[in-house]
């Protein structure tokens, strides 16, 4: 197969949100505020005593910095282009080229994402300013980026399949604030998991949210011990099957029903 | 061979018909009821390589629809299509390879980024070699004008400049076949004409088969010599425009403006075509009846303030045959 035309929607998309400036500075500078907020309401209740022992206030204030930056890429939603292109009806055009559309939708997501990727330097930077970051062994950190990068596609597979439902209801705006407002609380980029009691905690751990950030989050500062990454990774991945599967069947029967009702 | 091929083409939509009220959407959701539209009813022609067919017929008619199944999009509901020997829909990716697509309405390049890098991407999806791109990107850039905007970005460009970047978007590849959705609509008189010399030029000189869709049918007589006529999803004439135009084209119409209102003024030879205010037109055959007996026949009989005569052109005549269509269809129904 040729990879080139899949190679320039990368590069293209990559250019394409490049040329939004402005918009680029600004996610950096509310990243920035965010990270310092964060900071001050962890100190604050940390004074109080509130927070459980095995992660100290240093601790808590890395996993939230750490988070901040994981949702520059986290956050892009790389096939979004599916539900405006239905929106839009060029679907149709789409469909008239020599390509396999899956892999399109994927190669314009790949492309923003690695901007997003590039801007995580410069937020590291400016974050550093205001914050210290605790840096974990080198092969904690590996473990770290492995879990991250499988969690990157769990998200990536959940917002493809959010996206997917367009082709049957042509707006998903409602049901993406559910899942994103959930996901926000339950993934562990805010508060981290274990801070969640008792029932509650083993419900949030079993969901396939925590895969995103909770999973690499916790790798990184230590609560999850070296002897239980392999099983860690073995959850994200089969959380990451499930969705993959799901997606392929989601594609399948959505690109039946263009072809067969239009577009 | 033809290139292009058809046999009694159907596709049927069927969509959940829906009920009004909240009540009658709940209703809905539970027991479905489908309605059926047809919109291709049995679409049979040809088309020979290097033709230029206008494909023309009121909004609704299956247009739209049987380009769709050309392009394979759209799985037919029954019937055969092939173009340049495949079948569209089951190779719709093969298929994509033998085709160029310009749809006036709707533009394939990418919004946010300078034209050239467009069309720099579609070499990629074609997989066009360097050579025979670079050669056909400066052949389109001269014949289409396009050097001052070729690195502008696409939403800054005029409706104008937009469709000549379409075309040549469309034809970079060296499509075999284009279809051709309403190419000229919405451009200025100077703009049109460039877009119609580009089209019979590319026609001409690469033999590339085109099938026309549009409204504007001086689009239609300016380029083609076949048109296509459809409507309610059936063709109702396939051949020359000239035959169409001297069989439908003998009837003249003769307006009369009466002085007072005439219930229902009546001329020998000629046959009431309708009224607007004190206006009667007349439809009258030009080999059976003169214009000056008429004009005589109408001032004896009435008041008559003015007359005037009205020639056919292609316009007119397409719209007798869609209202005659239309209540040749009705007859048979009842």
């Amino acid at each position: 197969m040729n990879l080139e035309p899949y190679v320039e929607f990368a590069r293209k998309a990559f250019a394409r949100e490049a040329t939004y400036r402005m918009e680029v500075l600004t996610e950096i500078g509310s990243l920035v505020l965010r990270v310092y907020i964060l900071r001050s309401l962890w100190t604050a209740l940390y004074a109080q005593n509130v927070a459980p022992i095995d992660l100290p206030l240093h601790g808590m204030i890395t996993y939230a910095t750490v988070a901040m930056l994981m949702s520059l890429v986290l956050e892009v939603d790389g096939t979004r282009m599916i539900r405006e292109r239905i929106r839009e009806g060029s679907i149709a055009t789409d469909l008239m080229k020599p390509i396999s559309l899956p892999l399109y939708f994927f190669s314009d997501g790949i492309g923003q994402t690695l901007l997003h990727a590039v801007l995580v330097i410069p937020s590291l930077l400016c974050a550093l300013l205001l914050v210290h970051v605790d840096v974990p062994p080198p092969a904690t950190f590996a473990a770290f980026a492995l879990a991250f990068l499988i969690g990157y596609c769990v998200n990536f597979f959940l917002n493809f399949l959010m996206n997917c439902i367009a082709f049957w209801t042509l707006e998903t705006f409602a049901i993406q604030l559910i899942v994103r407002w959930t996901s926000d609380l339950l993934s562990g980029q805010i508060i981290p998991l274990t801070f969640f009691p008792g029932v509650l905690g083993r419900i949030v751990f079993a969901l396939p949210f925590a895969a995103i950030y909770s999973t690499p989050l916790l790798i990184y500062v230590g609560i999850i011990p070296p002897s239980q990454w392999v099983a860690s990774f073995a959850v994200q991945l089969m959380w990451l099957a499930l969705f993959a599967g799901l997606s392929a069947i989601a594609w399948r029967s959505a690109q039946r029903k263009v072809v067969i009702q239009g577009g | 061979m033809p290139i292009i091929e058809t046999r009694q083409l159907r596709k049927v939509f069927r969509s959940v018909k829906r009920v009004p009220g909240a009540l009658g959407a709940l209703r809905t959701l539970f027991s479905a009821s489908y309605e059926e539209r047809v919109a291709v009813a049995g679409v049979t022609m040809a088309l020979e390589a290097g033709e230029l067919v206008g494909y023309i017929g009121p909004n609704g008619a299956g247009k739209s629809t049987t380009i769709k199944m050309l392009t394979g999009i759209l799985v037919p509901t029954s019937g055969d299509v092939r173009v340049a020997g495949i079948v569209p829909w089951e190779r719709r990716k093969e298929n994509a390879r033998n085709i160029g697509v310009v749809f006036g309405q709707r533009s394939q390049l990418y919004w946010d980024l300078p034209l050239i890098e467009s069309f720099e991407l579609l070499r990629a999806i074609y997989n066009v070699p360097r050579d025979v791109y670079r050669r056909n990107l400066a052949e389109f850039v001269e014949l289409l004008e396009m050097d001052d905007f070729l690195r502008t970005p696409v939403r800054q460009l005029s409706l104008g400049q937009r469709m000549r970047g379409d075309f040549a978007a469309a034809l970079l590849h060296g499509p075999q076949i284009v279809y051709l959705d309403e190419p000229t609509i919405g451009l200025d008189v100077v703009a049109k004409e460039a877009i119609r010399q580009f089209i019979a030029r590319i026609n001409d000189e690469r033999g590339t088969t085109i099938i026309l869709t549009t409204h504007d049918l001086a689009d239609v007589e300016r380029l083609c010599r076949r048109i296509v006529l459809i409507d309610e999803g059936v063709i109702i004439y396939d051949g020359d425009i000239d035959r169409i135009k001297s069989e439908y084209g003998r009837y003249r119409t003769l307006v009369v403006h009466l002085a007072e209102p005439v219930a229902d003024p009546v001329l020998d030879g000629a046959e009431l075509a309708g009224t607007e205010g004190n206006a009667a037109r007349f439809r009258f055959d030009r080999n059976r009846q003169r214009a000056d007996a008429l004009v005589r026949q109408a001032s004896e009989r009435y008041r008559v303030e003015d007359v005037s005569i009205e020639e056919p052109d292609l316009e007119s005549i397409i719209r007798r045959i869609y209202v005659e269509g239309y209540a040749r269809d009705k007859e048979t129904a009842q």
